[in-house]
């Protein structure tokens, strides 16, 4: 914390709370301490009084305790000598000048100076004030004060469901008019409440915007409360009756009131314009309520994050926000806002010119019907998608860096390169390829376009009716910008896409997009199960198998082949409450058969006390169940002293007697079933592949489906086996199809399997 | 010799919801319902607590329907196109509590308007005393813009509101909580997916003794089994001591027996299918008994016979209390 | 604690014999692991093996088989208590009842009925098992005469009731080379029914409303040499028969309580205690009456709770007509698991819209699991197509592939040249929608 910072606030809400203490004094003496005191058409009194302490202050005697509570949450200044931590002090003065700050408005409702009257002014919606004239047009207006219930109701449901993102306190006033509408309009946008107070000598937002006539109003989401720095108080009433209101709890609740504003009111504070003492005190006030503060001119930062959920205040000066012009930097200062508090958008709708769904993902684009191809037999495309720091991408920007296809004649090609470059407070270098895959289902989604392969082999047709429509290259970015959004909104906060034709720029992305393939590849092979301290659950197959569990590591990938251990990783910080959960390994038992005090715990909670123990590399002891969905089908030949893996796409008889389908029976289920596991084909291929039991040398017949799909990958298993002839010598249903014909296969190929200790 | 009969001792239990509230309470309704508090599997007295009878609601709606079967149509009479009368005629009928579900389009074929759902709620709460659960159309945006106004015009009466699904749950749960009501969150027969509805509404805020959870079902003979098995289960994982499951169940038996053909049609079905109005009650009467077996705590029915023979069936399960 | 598959297999003889039914002696004992098979089946299993794998010697529910000339019901080997632990074996015995008093051509008509009764359910046809006989009369003669005329008609198996020894006699005795259930033995009767059941080597089933006198009752009759015994939990009400069902069960299965290891038998006066029997682990279900619209729901009520929860219900894949289509009307495709088929259907249907229903055989699993698993692509689909000779019916030529297999289409399109591919809603909800806006048909 700040000392500077602190002891402005600090002697900001001592002053404020004087300034009460004096005003309350003086109005118990003018008017009486049974005058009643009230906020308009609100049944929660003087909301964040009654949120924080409980009190339901209706007359003016009940402000005497409020304001005795504020003064012993005050402080003395920080020293200039002394250099202590100053958070919790400068927190509790920011509640003090809360207090204070409802309380002296409270006061001025009791003198008729509130809502404040300002000429010209005319509400497009706004809380009723039945006494005041506002008769005479244009000369009795009037700024709106606080937001009464029923537009808290309507709003507040619109904040809780996700409809409306979040709203802005906006304190203070813009460097010009210009760029408060442009602010505004950004905030607008997005569907981003507003509320306006404050002013800087004098000059508040809510006159340029007046001047530059933009509608006010509840309307148009946007509520001028006042032009001073205390009328900003009526943005943290309406919040702490969203919690009274919408988080079922009770006056008095103070911790969670707040809390409950940190985790799902997505609010901030912009202070436009020089920060005095009282900003500083009040911006302290809302800190407690877990909302940042953005500053647009040089003020001290405070990045830790901690009370609030990232920064707590930012200081962006304004005329050194990169940006073209002036609008330009208003954009990027409402994108900062966003960022910082972790406002999440979603857009609607894909921009494209043609139909957009997952009903076109099947798609085939002919020959005949083609406009333009990249990749395929005769040009290059490739996919890349990477993550940088958040300030390095700016949203929604496509770039399309060489020419179009205008010039291409009909039915040629074009070689392309796209480039995604995303950001997220909660994105992982990890992510990268699970992300990158995506492109192939979100451009595929377009109709008249068709995506085929990844990476470097990626191969999209664009169809005559699509270009027709106008569909070109900008519209790939558009569609990726919009989905990654859509459905990645939990780790993606930001994306940018490049387009490339020109040809030497392809060359050189195609050369980092390639080293980092090649980085992900040894990436992938490094991640070992003992690199890591968590596996993941899967639960997707529960409804089959109701008490099945994968347990998903590194080097055991989900036995339907479908889901890795990063693929698990990502989902799980998508959905966090979904079927792909963390399991932490704690300490291990038995690294050998692959046991920790985890995945036991796992085991009994997920399989609903069925499964006792699971081990991760052992067929023989507590093998992992199945559900049924997988790839491969392990099986003990106990007369061969090892195990066959059947394909689920081979339908011939195995030397068990059994075909898949009459196997799978005993394999899934969701049972421990020792000597039978069903399995994904890419585990056979792992280190760890039953290495309990032996490893790959129990191989000793294979499906020769298996053994043609994976061909190469299986060679390079037979040398790390250090037997590289290992794979001629397993058997398969071309050559083996009973136990007795097995044996004499093993024999005359002289497999390993026989020379090994018995399995069991 | 007496011979030790193996019994389940459960860590958990099923948690305890109050539906509709008394004049005391901030409401109007002349009794309130209780469900769950369940301690073992469906009526096993001998082994458990089972607190709280199950109850039967019937469904009624804010007009005449238009694609219900005749002969329910034949049940009610002239009741059908007035809720309040049909909800006064539902009471008469047996039922513990009212479902209410509004139609997308009213008489004129035109959007139901908030108004004339809100006074249509109002108009039921006046004519019966019990408590209410209303259920949207089951499309999101008409479900909110009914069920918005329908809340706030209703506070403090401890309604449930449905139906919550995993794509549209936010703004019903939000004015629940809002107006003292509660909710009904419906998923597809799948034991994790309604535990992941469960805790997505209650990591709203909504506390979970005002969450009802409706597994969803199908009719007799359209894949009752899987609702069968589904209830079955989340009923041992609540009583296995997981928080998220522990909900009382609502199930729909009326509406899934009644939307089929062995229901829905008289004439030109096969012989074998026997006497149609026997048939159709049966098969209403059967889908319930059969989930009321495995687990339901709410059954919302639409014949008044099928009512009655399930409220007997309830009186015999309950009653055997006394007898072990 | 239960032994494993490999624990098993090393008490085997270890000679792949398949004497027992079982490719290799691994595979018998992974069935013998699951309970689903008796020990017995292996001929070469040594005695000091046979004592090891006592436990695991047999199904904890002792399989009862009811017997007539060219009929067969099973009952019992249950192994779980709730379904989706494993499954539920063997459907219960659904019998109608008849009485002695009832005059000769009544007898014989109502027995027509019953044994004529069939009914389509999801491609399968449906009856009822049997039919039990009670004697209202006590007369030995009427329960002779009423068994000829039954047995005129009909040969379903039989279960004979009566409180007296020589009625039921009298009936057994018109029942050479079956294997009827007579009932009911009690805690007075059980030494004569003993006695007859192992004359007439039919099955006895004892009537009780006490565990503990089930218990006694089949501990001694067992040691009379009689084995296959069915029991009556004859509770108060409904209440209490879901009760004693319940206790039995879990004794057998969860303690391994041998003297209530056998099958139940539940007499049913409505169709809400007959659908308690059904899900709630009676293995024969006694009707009072015959009713169409009743045996039809108890039928297909038994179909589903005894479905394998990992087996799902599958349809006759083929070509249905839904409302009268048309050469010109759509084909949708879909697949063969029953759910998915019903729900189709059922949408179609109720729109009133015409359209071929083309069911694809996916194996019993839904369009997506099925598209995952590979059993429902390009080929299957264009295989359906072809061996239904659908394009020889109709005149325009257009497919409507399911909403969540919209990746097929190219596939399908190179399959099927001749034919326009449309991809259809991903729910049957929106079929009728998609019916008006992508169709335009009304």
């Amino acid at each position: 914390m700040s000392r500077y910072i602190a002891t402005r606030a600090i002697r900001g809400a001592n002053a404020l709370v004087k300034e009460a203490e004096l005003m309350l004094n003086k109005a118990l003496a003018e008017k009486g301490p049974d005058t009643k005191v009230s906020f308009p058409n609100t049944a929660y009194y003087l909301p964040l009084i009654y949120g924080m302490t409980g009190i339901a202050v209706e007359k003016l005697s009940d402000l005497q305790p409020v304001v005795k509570h504020a003064k012993i949450l005050l402080h003395p200044t920080p020293s200039e000598s002394h250099w202590t931590p100053y958070l919790g002090e400068t927190l509790d003065s920011g509640m003090a000048t809360l207090l204070a700050a409802e309380a002296i408005e409270a006061i001025r409702f009791v003198y008729g100076q509130q809502p404040e009257p300002i000429p010209g002014l005319v509400l497009a919606g706004g809380t009723s004030y039945p006494s005041l004239d506002t008769s005479e047009n244009g000369h009795g207006g009037h700024l709106n004060g606080p937001i009464d219930d029923i537009q808290l109701r309507t709003w507040g449901i619109q904040l809780v469901d996700g409809r409306m993102p979040g709203f802005a306190a906006i304190v203070g006033a813009a460097k010009s008019n210009e760029v408060a509408v442009k602010i505004v309009r950004e905030l607008q946008r997005r569907n981003i409440l507003c509320f306006l107070s404050g002013n800087v000598n004098g000059r508040s937002i809510i006159h340029q915007l007046m001047e530059e006539g933009v509608e006010l109003g509840y309307d148009t989401y946007t509520v001028p409360f006042g032009t001073d720095t205390i009328s900003a108080i009526y943005a943290l009433g309406f919040a702490t009756r969203s919690a009274l209101t919408f988080g079922g709890l009770k006056a008095g609740q103070a911790r969670e009131i707040l809390l409950y504003n940190r985790e799902r009111v997505f609010a901030f504070v912009l202070a436009l314009g020089e920060v005095d003492d009282l900003k500083y005190a009040a911006a302290a006030g809302a800190i407690n309520f877990g909302f940042p503060v953005i500053a647009d001119t040089i003020i001290p930062e405070i990045l830790p994050t901690g009370i609030t959920r990232y920064e707590h205040v930012v200081s962006m000066p304004f005329n050194e926000i990169e940006g073209a012009d002036d609008l330009e930097r208003a954009e990027r200062l409402v994108q900062k806002c966003i960022e910082v508090r972790g406002v999440k958008v979603k857009l609607a709708e894909v921009p494209v010119p043609v139909p957009y769904g997952s009903a076109f993902e099947g798609e085939v684009v002919r020959k005949n019907d083609m406009r333009v191809e990249f990749g395929g037999k005769h040009s290059r495309c490739f996919e890349y998608l990477y993550m940088a720091p958040l300030d390095e991408v700016v949203d929604g920007k496509v770039e399309i860096i060489g020419p179009s296809f205008d010039n291409i004649p009909s039915q040629g090609h074009l070689d392309m390169g796209i480039i995604v470059k995303v950001a997220g407070r909660q994105m992982q270098e990890d992510f990268e390829p699970v992300l990158e895959r995506q492109i192939h289902y979100f451009i595929n989604g377009a109709s008249g376009i068709q995506h085929i392969g990844q990476r470097d082999i990626a191969w999209i047709r664009i169809s005559n009716n699509a270009a027709d429509k106008g569909f070109n290259l900008e519209h790939f970015g558009k569609i990726l910008h919009a989905r990654y959004h859509a459905d990645f909104g939990a780790i993606v906060d930001k994306v940018q896409v490049s387009i490339i034709t020109e040809p030497e720029l392809l060359q050189q992305w195609l050369g980092k997009a390639r080293t980092a393939y090649d980085y992900r590849n040894k990436r992938l092979a490094d991640l070992t199960d003992d690199k890591v301290e968590e596996f993941y659950s899967c639960t997707l197959c529960q409804s089959f198998a109701p008490n099945h569990v994968c347990v998903v590591s590194p080097e055991r990938l989900g036995l339907c082949g479908a889901y890795n251990w990063l693929d698990c990783k990502a989902s799980f910080n998508i959905n966090p409450t979904g079927p792909n959960q963390p399991i932490r390994l704690g300490k291990v038992i038995d690294p050998v058969k692959g046991y920790w005090v985890g995945t036991n715990e796992y085991a009994k909670i997920g399989s609903h006390g069925v499964v006792q123990e699971v081990s991760m590399y052992s067929i023989m002891e507590n093998p992992m169940t199945a559900c049924g969905c997988f790839e491969c089908i392990v099986m003990l030949i106990p007369e061969a002293n090892g195990v066959m893996v059947v394909s689920r796409e081979d339908p011939s008889m195995t030397p068990a007697g059994m075909t898949f389908s009459t196997l799978a029976g005993i394999a899934g289920g969701g049972l421990q079933t020792p000597g039978v596991m069903g399995v994904g084909k890419f585990y056979l291929l792992s280190p760890k592949f039953i290495s309990a039991d032996g490893g790959f040398k129990r191989v000793v017949w294979m499906s020769s489906v298996l053994k043609d799909m994976m061909a190469e990958e299986l060679r390079a298993v037979a040398i790390r086996e250090g037997d590289p002839d290992l794979i001629e010598k397993i058997a398969d249903e071309r050559n083996v199809t009973t136990v007795e014909e097995l044996l004499v296969w093993l024999e005359e190929h002289n497999h390993p399997a026989l020379m090994m200790e018995p399995m069991f | 010799m007496p011979v030790e009969i193996p019994k389940d001792k459960w860590p958990g239990s099923v948690r305890t919801v109050t539906i509709g509230a008394l004049p005391k309470d901030g409401g109007t309704r002349k009794c309130t319902v209780t469900v769950g508090g369940e301690t073992t599997m469906p009526f096993l007295h001998y082994e458990g607590e089972i607190p709280n009878r199950p109850v039967v609601a019937i469904e009624i709606m804010d007009r005449q329907p238009d694609d219900w079967s005749p002969l329910l149509a034949e049940a009610w009479k002239d009741v059908m196109d007035d809720p309040a009368k049909w909800a006064v005629a539902a009471e008469q009928a047996g039922a513990d509590l009212l479902v209410l579900e509004l139609s997308l389009n009213n008489r004129n074929g035109e959007p139901t308007t908030p108004d004339e759902a809100v006074s249509a709620v109002k108009s039921v709460l006046a004519a019966s005393g019990l408590p209410l659960i209303v259920f949207g159309p089951g499309q999101a945006e008409a479900d909110n813009a009914l069920l918005v106004p329908i809340s706030e015009a209703t506070k403090g009466e401890r309604i449930v509101l449905g139906i919550c699904e995993d794509k549209n749950y936010r703004t019903i749960v939000a004015t629940a909580m809002a107006n003292d009501h509660l909710v009904s969150a419906r998923t597809a027969m799948d034991v994790n997916l309604a535990k992941q509805l469960n805790i997505l509404i209650s990591d709203m805020g909504l506390p979970l003794d005002r969450i009802l959870m409706d597994p969803t079902t199908g009719a007799l003979g359209y894949g009752i089994e899987y609702g069968f098995s589904v209830m079955e289960r989340l009923r041992l994982a609540a009583l296995q001591g997981d928080k998220m499951t522990q909900l009382p169940m609502i199930v729909t038996p009326g509406y899934e027996a009644w939307k089929i053909k062995e229901s829905k049609v008289g004439e030109g079905v096969p012989e074998t299918w026997g006497d149609w109005l026997n048939r159709a009650i049966n098969w209403e009467t059967l889908t319930a008994i059969t989930l009321l077996e495995s687990g339901a705590d709410v059954l919302v029915l639409r014949h008044p016979e099928s009512v009655k023979r399930v409220k007997r069936a309830i009186d015999e399960l309950m009653s055997a209390k006394e007898l072990v | 604690m239960a032994l494993s598959g490999i624990q098993i297999y090393k008490l085997l003889p270890q000679t792949n014999c398949k004497e027992c039914g079982f490719p290799t002696c691994l595979a018998f004992a992974m069935k013998l692991a699951a309970k689903q098979v008796e020990l017995s089946s292996c001929p070469y299993v040594s005695e000091a093996s046979k004592a090891q794998l006592e436990e695991s010697a047999a199904p904890p529910i002792r399989l009862i088989t009811l017997k007539s000339n060219g009929y067969e019901v099973k009952v019992g080997n249950e192994v779980v208590l709730y379904r989706h632990e494993k499954t539920f074996y063997n459907k219960s015995g659904l019998f109608v009842k008849l009485h002695t008093s009832q005059i000769e051509n009544a007898l014989i008509e109502e027995t027509r009925r019953i044994n004529q009764y069939q009914v389509n359910y999801v491609g399968m046809d449906l009856e009822v098992d049997g039919i039990a006989v009670e004697d209202d009369t006590h007369d030995p003669a009427k329960m002779k005469a009423a068994v000829t005329a039954i047995r005129s008609v009909s040969k379903k198996p039989l279960i004979l009731i009566s409180s007296a020894v020589d009625v039921l006699e009298a009936g057994l005795s018109q029942l050479s080379g079956e294997t009827p259930l007579v009932c009911c033995a009690n805690s007075t009767n059980w030494e004569k029914f003993a006695e007859l059941a192992g004359k007439y080597k039919a099955i006895l089933a004892i009537e009780s409303d006490k565990i503990d006198e089930f218990v006694e009752l089949t501990e001694k009759i067992k040691s009379k040499g009689i084995e296959d015994l069915v029991l009556i939990p004859n509770g108060k009400n409904l209440g209490h028969n879901l009760i004693l069902q319940t206790q039995i069960r879990r004794a057998a299965i969860k303690a391994n309580l041998r003297a209530l290891g056998y099958p139940t038998l539940a007499f049913c006066s409505s169709p809400v205690e007959a659908a308690q029997a059904i899900t709630k682990y009676a293995g024969f279900v006694v009707l009072d009456e015959f009713a169409a619209e009743l045996i039809y729901s108890l039928l297909v009520l038994r179909q589903n709770i005894y479905t394998d929860p990992q087996k799902p219900i599958q349809v006759q894949p083929g070509l249905y007509e839904i409302n009268n289509p048309k050469e010109n009307d759509p084909v949708l495709v879909t697949t063969n698991f029953s759910i998915t088929y019903f729900s189709v259907a059922n949408e179609v249907e109720g729109s009133g819209l015409p359209a071929w229903l083309l069911v694809a055989d996916a194996e019993g699993m839904s369009v997506l699991t099925a598209w995952a698993a590979g059993k429902f692509d390009a080929d299957r689909i264009a295989k359906a197509v072809k061996s239904t000779n659908v394009t020889d019916k109709l005149s325009k030529h257009l497919l409507i592939l399911p909403g969540s297999v919209a990746v097929l289409s190219g596939e399908v399109e190179a399959e099927l040249p001749d034919w326009e591919i449309r991809v259809g809603p991903r729910e049957a909800v929106d079929i009728p929608k998609f019916y008006k806006l992508a169709l335009q048909v009304n």
